[in-house]
């Protein structure tokens, strides 16, 4: 490989004019969630910028992720992976296997020291010396290491890198945690989502590919673009919160209407996302318009709060808070009560005492 | 029991108007709080002709909540003032000097009924402590509270300023929960600190109750901490 191919040269290879070149960079440039203002940046950088080169790797997951981007519309998933960035090895779509595979990381790693993307599907395993998670004949960790030192840029592709996933969930036996400590202090870009929607995943990483920087962050390490919103604040069914209409069960007539499913734990007002207006499958449907609430899945911790069903937890036969608290103002009031009878004889009995003593005087 | 009764009694002006308003504004703006704070949970749902016409409209019942917050809030600004003018708002138990925990000791005894008296006070050793603790406990309500309401905009002043408590509890979801517990505890400190003070006007009446009207205590013993008012 010499001179690496632009996304113009990419096109016009293919036979495309140059004012479909243009028609993609419009659409890209709404796709990542930027104002059409930049769009001449976007075509700037793609009639110059060298093809990014993607290194894709994949930990301690389910792949689901992986389920969800080949599902991604705009651009299409194809596209991208063909087209869009040079995909130079990646666990699960790459053809190859073996010792040449794992040789040409090495070389990929190499060659493009220090200007390539690494994108991190899955946890890393922390216990017994991360032996749980296990590619190429060495741990997850080793490979991370190994793959986040030379990289531009790395993305967190999914809750599981981001924060750990579901098999961080207490207790947590193979000690899964989120890349974030394990890539050498470099700043990553957490894509979080169980999976997240196909269109923002595509969108971050030509956002990085494009301007060779991370988009905007958020305190989190999330984009703004994407996680910038709850998604109660973003959702069809708001207007039912507010004006107090909801699905007491998911057989009522409330859940038949499609009133809000705040009171079935919907955790829309807690979710950073941008199901409420992206959606999922071009914009087909998200969780919630489906009729099921939000479970928080692109939240830190989202699999240890259950149930998920209810806004409180409840603690076997206790109940909720609410049914505890009461209990407790209950017994309270019952204790003050029985304290008041108990300090009124202690007077009586302190005022009779002092009344014989005046008497004796 | 005689029904008139002789005794030489001496009056201590302690609280300031500031704190003696506050406190009632605290009463109203904690039992709206809570009620809204318990409907923002659990909405109930009244059906009506047209959604717009419910009484129990969540978005009303938040605006109040909100409301009601900020007002609180800004009631502080009489509490402060308060304590800097009038050293009889110093309500914070003195845990610097040693006979604060002999006093404790004593007044605890006789709460738990194994001493018939306890010995004077404008403000007694454990009554501070609760009031210490029941800040703490609007604090941590202030502080979860702001964290969820601010983070409707997570790139704004607001959350920058409170969103780190969301950091620290872990989630948000985990924001939502400790503010509702801490509403719990203090719906049970209040009905605590009612009896107490209750009690304390049965027991030896000594105005406890009126003082949070009138500011003053009128004391036939000389208090252990009068010597604070000077």
């Amino acid at each position: 490989m010499d001179k690496r191919k632009s996304l113009l040269d990419a096109y016009l290879e293919r036979g495309f004019t140059r004012r479909s070149f243009l028609k993609g960079c419009v659409a890209l440039t709404s796709l990542m969630g930027l104002s059409t203002d930049m769009l001449s940046k976007v075509v700037e950088a793609a009639e110059t910028k060298p093809l990014p080169v993607v290194i894709w790797i994949h930990g301690h997951e389910c792949t689901g992720c992986d389920e969800s981007f080949i599902r991604s519309a705009a651009p299409l998933a194809s596209d991208l992976v063909l087209t869009n960035i040079a995909l130079e090895y990646d666990h699960l779509l790459s053809a190859a296997c073996g010792a040449p595979f794992e040789a040409h990381l090495d070389e990929t790693i190499q060659k493009y020291n220090g200007q390539y993307i690494l994108a991190v599907e899955g946890a890393v395993t922390t216990k017994e010396s991360g032996i749980y998670c296990m590619s190429g004949g060495h741990t997850f960790t080793h490979l991370l290491n190994k793959a986040a030192k030379g990289a531009a840029a790395i993305i967190a592709y999914g809750s599981c890198a981001a924060y750990g996933g579901i098999q961080a969930a207490n207790p947590n036996p193979t000690g899964s945690a989120g890349i974030g400590n394990f890539v050498g202090g470099k700043p990553v870009v957490n894509v979080p989502g169980c999976p997240p929607i196909p269109e923002v995943m595509t969108g971050v990483v030509m956002h990085v590919a494009l301007f060779g920087t991370i988009p905007p962050l958020d305190g989190d390490g999330r984009p703004k673009q994407f996680y910038g919103n709850r998604i109660h604040d973003t959702c069809y069914r708001r207007p039912f919160f507010d004006a107090g209409m909801f699905a007491d069960n998911y057989d009522d007539k409330g859940s038949k209407a499609g009133w809000c499913l705040y009171k079935l734990g919907c955790r829309g007002p807690e979710t950073y996302n941008s199901c409420g207006n992206l959606r999922w499958w071009q914009g087909m449907s998200y969780p919630i318009q489906s009729g099921a609430a939000c479970i928080g899945c692109s939240n830190r911790n989202f699999w240890d709060e259950a149930p998920l069903s209810d806004r409180l937890p409840k603690y076997g036969k206790l109940g909720d808070a609410d049914k505890i608290g009461v209990g407790l103002g209950v017994l309270t009031a019952a204790g003050v009560g029985a304290h008041a009878v108990a300090s009124l004889i202690q007077r009586n009995q302190r005022d009779n005492l002092l009344e014989e003593e005046e008497h004796r005087d | 029991m005689q029904s008139v009764k002789e005794i030489k009694r001496k009056e201590y002006y302690i609280f300031s108007p500031f704190l003696r308003i506050f406190h009632w504004i605290m009463v109203v703006a904690i039992l709206i709080l809570f009620g809204t704070g318990l409907l923002i949970t659990k909405p109930m749902f009244v059906a009506s002709a047209e959604p717009y016409l419910t009484v129990t409209s969540v978005d009303l019942v938040r605006d109040i909540h909100f409301v009601a917050a900020f007002i609180f809030c800004a009631a502080f600004i009489l509490r402060i003032y308060g304590f800097i003018i009038n050293k009889g708002d110093r309500l914070f138990p003195r845990v610097w000097e040693g006979h604060f925990y002999e006093e404790t000791v004593d007044v605890a005894l006789h709460y738990m009924l194994l001493k018939p008296h306890h010995a004077s006070f404008l403000r007694n050793p454990l009554a501070r402590m609760s009031y210490a603790a029941l800040y703490v406990l609007v604090a941590i309500e202030i502080l979860t509270g702001f964290a969820m309401y601010f983070m409707t905009d997570p790139t704004g002043i607001g959350a920058a300023l409170f969103g780190w408590v969301n950091t620290i509890l872990g989630t948000e979801m985990m924001t939502h929960y400790v503010h509702h517990y801490v509403a719990w505890f203090i719906i049970l400190f209040a009905i605590g600190h009612l009896y107490m003070v209750v009690r304390a006007e049965f027991m030896e009446g000594e105005s406890e109750v009126s003082s949070m009207f009138s500011g003053k205590k009128i004391l036939a013993h000389t208090p252990k901490d009068a010597n604070e008012l000077d």
